[in-house]
Order: structure tokens, then C-alpha cells, then sequence
């Protein structure tokens, strides 16, 4: 329980260093190749800064996320959080059902869920890119909001997760999964 | 019903919101996220939301102190940094100003070395620890869903004491869920349940300003019809509690105003969610009522600025006129073309309680359309000067008056 290092501007370099041990799992560049594990190339700095805080203080958790964030200072954070945000992200490879999709593209107009992560679902400042990402990711996070067990920033997901069935679930995920993951602008 | 217990309807909440806004047909079933709600279609392509919270506090050097103008006299210097989101704050018995944060999930203390200040830590990971409150060597924190303490923490600041439960069975509705938290002169402890929606009929338990024992007993509704106060205070004299209140979104640029209330006598009704501003019904929720049926607002704020921080002043350092004048800390708006807010105003009471004036007291953060700050709450220190915490910078300004 220390004080806060002082903030500075974000190295980008810096955070290429200090991204060696995500590697193994995140992939050089932040695009992932392990099923459940997602691509955080292109992701919004906000986003990736607020996540990492979260496994820090315990309110989200992994057991591979928690340990690897749990001796990060801010300034780590802030450095990771650039490198990430300025990578490509490229689309994960996924057997999707074009059932699902189309049922999905449907539940995501209901659920609003251009609201926040914007049309496409890029994403931007604290609220993550969708498009493109790992399929068995997207299910397993939104089957943890709906279980309120996924810590969110504001509770804007748990409530939003409420009312989906775990057929829902798999078809926003199957949607979601076969967008282009432009990166955020 | 105002006995009813507040943990038995909270599950009624998400019903409430999987409804949404009744009466358009066209519109999908499900209700869109909690800023976005009651938007009309008229403006389903508006670009507005909600102004992004930081995930790390500015640097000192990227804070631009010189741009907060302040009347003459008064100076502003930056007092404390690198407190992430910092928000409201309290002092202890011992000289430890107590900060708390919403969304960063940390109550910090921040020791005084005279020139310096020392930052730490004390808890973290909590659920929107808004609200803080100090007495008897006890500091309160108030979460979402429960108020805790910490015995003697101001004598164990590098190995805080566990969190011991006081009230624990508030509603868990995180749309205006976190709390401001307060002693009254009565002792009691002070606090919001807010309206877990933008505009809803919220169920009986919510939008009110609510009271409970500091041993946990004695829990009850002060004022109902409270949309989401996160700010108030007790007049030095009259010991009348003042309150800020948000208002709803979504109906334009200059509609409706954000409120600043007397709760004279418990039990009142202000409004929320069939009357705003105290004369203009809901387009939707106001049909068949009428404002006469609920309290006024003694001032008009004015519209989307999001009034926090409820302060009367009560120091010796400032120019005589300022004692009991009311400092009023606005974090700004988002649901608004141009942006309003950003500043600290200051309301000068008449012999009656009315108003004779609202003016600005600091302001800056706001440079044209750029934000850099949002005020959100102020703290008097024992000299008569007045701290500002930003949650936007994660920091604290001290304004002092210089003859």
C-alpha cells in the first residue's frame, strides 16, 4: 500500500518491453492464438489501463491474469496500455455458424449494443472492440457478466447481460466473432 | 411503505429496466444501457455520452493549475496529484484528509508533511466507494450495496484494519448507485439511494435521500422523489440539510435544469421522476400530475451541469461576506451540445434563505469544447482554505485568500 507514482506520458517502447511476459499468450503484437484467450491488439488505451487496474485490485480475476497484473505499477499500465492500442488487430480464426450471426446481428440491435462500442463494435476509450474477436472469449465473458461475476467498470454490462439466454449468448458471440476488427480509432 | 426493506425490491430493479420506456411500439424490447436511456428517437443519432473516466491521474506537470480563475484575492495552487479519481473528501481527528474514488475502486489518505503530501493506499477493489464520512476515530465508507468502517484507521494507515459491516442490505443497482456519505447534526448517517435508471418509475426503496444509526439500527427515508443527490450539507445555523439532485437526461439541451433543494422537515417529495425542476412534467412519466404536488427546488443550477459537492462555508480565512455562503462543485455535463459546467459556483443566501446570488467561485477545467478537470467536490481545510478534488485529473487544488 503505497502512493501512486506520479503519471507521465506513455512510452510506447517501454511498453513493447514490458509486454514479454504477455507473450506467450496474447501473441508479439497483441493478436492471440490460444481459443479463450482474447486479442488485445488495437484496444481502446482506456480499456486495456482499466482492465489491467481491475486484475490489480482484484475485481476482475483470472488465474493467469491476476498474478501477471499483480506488481504492475500505473506507469507499466499506461505503457502496456499504448503498446497494445497501437497494434493491428488481425481476425481470429473461428468456425461460426451463419445461423447464429444472423440471430445475433438481430439480438445486437435489441441489446443496443452499438451504444456504447460504437458502430462495427471497434470500440473506443474504456469500452472494448468486439469485432473480430475470440469466439470461446466472447462467450465466456458474457456468460460471466450474466453470472455477475465479471467485474465491470460500471455495472453497464452486467445489467446489459441480464436478460440473455445462454443461446443469446453464443449467437451475439458468434456475430461478433465474424466482424472486421478495424482498429479503434 | 416507507418501511419497507430496502433489500426486498432491489430484484424488482432489473425488471424495471429489462421494461425500459414504455409506449413505443417500434421500439426493441430491451432497454438500452442506463446513460442511454429515455433518449427519444428524435435524437437516436445523437454523438453525445458520457465524458470517459481516465484510467491513470495527470502528472503535475500536465496539470494547468494557472488556467482556474478565481475572484480576485484568491489564489489556486495544486495541493495533492496522483490520486486516481480522486472524490470526495473528509478529515480525520488527526490531520488525515480521507479521499475516496467511484470508479478506480480506492479510498485513499493523503498525510500533510506541510510542504508535501504522502498518498497511500488504505482500500482497494471496493464497488464504487463514493462516499466517506469520519467520526470518533471511525472512518465510514459507503459502496453500492453496503456501508462499512474502519475503527482507528487514522493510527494504522500502513496496515489498515478490516472493514467492519454497518448497513449492508442496500440495494445493488449500480445506475446511480454509489453513494454520498455524511454525518447529520443529529448523528446519523446520511446517504442517496438514487433512481437506478435515467428515467424510470423507480421502485419505492429508491430515489430518496435516506438515514441510518452508525451502529447499523434506526434505518430510514428522509426525502423521496430524489432522482440521484450525491451531494449535501447542513446549514451552520438553521441545521436545514441542503442538496444537490441531477437531473434526467435526454430532453435537450437546456431541459431540464439540475436542482439545488432544502429538506426542511422528513418525508418530502421533490419531484422524480413525474416533475423536473419543479415546474415542468415529464413528457412521459408527468401525465395526470401535477408539480404542484411536490417540493420546488430553491435554485435552478442549471441544465446537464452535474452538481456534486454541497459545502457551507464556515472559515475565518476568506473575506467576511463568504461566511455561510454555499460552494456548489459542478463536474460538468455530457448530455449537452456545449458543454456547461466545470467550475465550483458559490450561492450567497438572503436572511430569509432565499437566494441573492449564484456565481461562479473557480472555473477553467472547461477550455472551449476541451475538458481537462471536473471539479466534484470541495473540503474546507482548518485554516479557512478550500481544497477542490478533481476526478478527472485525480487531483487536489487548495484555494486560498491572500489580503
Amino acid at each position: 500500500m503505497t502512493a501512486a507514482a506520479p503519471a507521465r506520458a506513455a512510452d510506447l517502447e517501454a511498453g513493447r518491453r514490458k509486454s514479454e511476459p504477455c507473450k506467450a499468450c496474447h501473441g508479439a503484437d497483441g493478436n492471440a492464438s490460444i481459443p479463450g484467450t482474447p486479442s488485445i491488439a488495437g484496444q481502446p488505451v482506456f480499456f486495456t489501463h482499466w482492465q489491467l487496474i481491475k486484475y490489480r485490485d482484484g475485481r476482475r480475476k483470472d488465474p493467469q491474469m491476476s498474478p501477471m497484473a499483480a506488481n504492475l505499477s500505473d506507469t507499466d499500465m499506461a505503457d502496456l496500455a499504448a503498446f497494445y492500442a497501437s497494434q493491428r488487430p488481425t481476425p481470429r480464426p473461428a468456425t461460426t455458424e451463419p445461423a447464429k450471426v444472423a440471430a445475433g446481428r438481430e439480438l445486437a440491435q435489441q441489446h443496443h449494443c452499438v451504444s456504447c462500442h460504437r458502430p462495427g463494435l471497434v470500440g473506443h476509450e474504456q469500452i472494448p472492440r468486439l469485432a473480430g474477436q475470440d469466439l470461446t472469449y466472447l462467450i465466456k465473458l458474457l456468460r460471466g457478466f450474466k453470472a455477475q461475476t465479471a467485474g465491470d467498470l460500471d455495472g453497464t454490462m452486467t445489467t446489459a447481460a441480464q436478460p440473455l439466454s445462454e443461446s443469446d449468448i453464443e449467437s451475439l458471440a458468434h456475430y461478433m466473432a465474424t466482424l472486421p476488427p478495424a482498429p479503434a480509432p | 411503505m416507507f418501511r419497507t426493506p430496502v433489500m426486498l425490491l432491489a430484484v424488482a430493479v432489473v425488471l424495471v429496466l429489462a421494461l425500459g420506456p414504455l409506449g413505443e411500439a417500434q421500439q426493441p424490447a430491451q432497454a438500452p444501457p442506463p446513460w442511454k436511456q429515455g433518449q427519444p428517437s428524435s435524437m437516436a443519432d445523437s454523438s453525445l455520452a458520457p465524458i470517459a473516466q481516465p484510467p491513470a491521474p495527470k502528472a503535475p506537470g500536465e496539470i494547468p493549475v494557472d488556467k482556474i480563475k478565481v475572484p480576485a484575492g484568491f489564489k489556486v495552487s495544486l495541493w495533492a496529484h496522483s490520486i486516481n479519481n480522486a472524490r470526495v473528501m473528509t478529515w480525520g481527528e488527526k490531520g488525515t484528509l480521507f479521499v475516496s474514488s467511484r470508479t478506480a475502486g480506492n479510498v485513499y489518505a493523503v498525510v500533510d508533511n506541510g510542504s508535501t503530501r504522502d498518498v497511500k493506499v488504505i482500500a482497494k477493489g471496493l464497488n464504487l466507494p463514493n462516499g466517506i464520512a469520519f467520526r470518533n476515530g471511525t472512518l465510514y465508507i459507503a459502496e453500492v450495496h453496503r456501508i462499512t468502517k474502519m475503527v482507528g484507521i487514522e493510527d494504522k494507515l500502513d496496515n489498515p484494519p478490516a472493514m467492519e459491516a454497518v448497513y449492508e442490505t442496500l440495494p445493488k443497482d449500480l445506475p446511480h448507485g454509489w453513494k454520498y456519505l455524511a454525518f447529520g447534526p443529529d448523528g446519523k448517517l446520511y446517504f442517496n439511494i438514487g433512481a437506478p435508471c435515467n428515467i424510470c418509475i423507480p421502485p419505492d426503496t429508491h430515489a430518496n435521500l435516506s438515514r441510518v444509526n452508525p451502529d447499523g439500527t434506526g434505518f430510514e427515508y428522509v426525502a423521496h422523489g430524489v432522482r440521484n443527490s450525491v451531494g449535501f450539507d447542513w446549514h451552520p445555523v438553521t441545521k436545514n440539510l441542503y442538496f444537490t439532485t441531477h437531473a434526467r437526461d435526454w430532453l435537450g439541451d437546456d431541459m431540464p435544469s439540475d436542482r439545488f433543494d432544502i429538506a426542511a422537515k422528513k418525508g418530502q417529495h421533490f419531484g422524480f421522476p413525474y416533475c423536473h425542476q419543479g415546474d415542468t412534467l415529464d413528457p412521459e412519466f408527468g401525465k395526470g400530475k401535477s408539480c404542484s404536488d411536490y417540493e420546488k427546488p430553491i435554485l435552478k443550477t442549471g441544465p446537464h451541469v452535474a452538481g456534486n459537492g454541497v459545502q457551507f462555508y464556515t472559515g475565518s480565512m476568506f473575506p467576511a461576506e463568504y461566511k455561510n455562503r454555499v460552494f456548489l462543485a459542478q463536474r460538468g455535463s455530457w448530455n449537452r451540445s456545449q458543454k456547461i459546467g466545470f467550475r465550483v459556483m458559490m450561492v450567497t443566501l438572503d436572511a430569509k434563505g432565499g437566494i441573492a446570488k449564484y456565481e461562479p467561485f473557480a472555473e477553467g477545467w472547461l477550455q472551449g469544447d476541451q475538458v481537462w478537470g471536473r471539479p466534484v467536490y470541495t473540503q474546507q481545510m482548518k485554516d479557512g482554505s478550500l481544497l477542490i478534488a478533481d476526478d478527472y485529473a485525480g487531483a487536489i487544488y487548495r484555494v486560498a485568500f491572500q489580503r
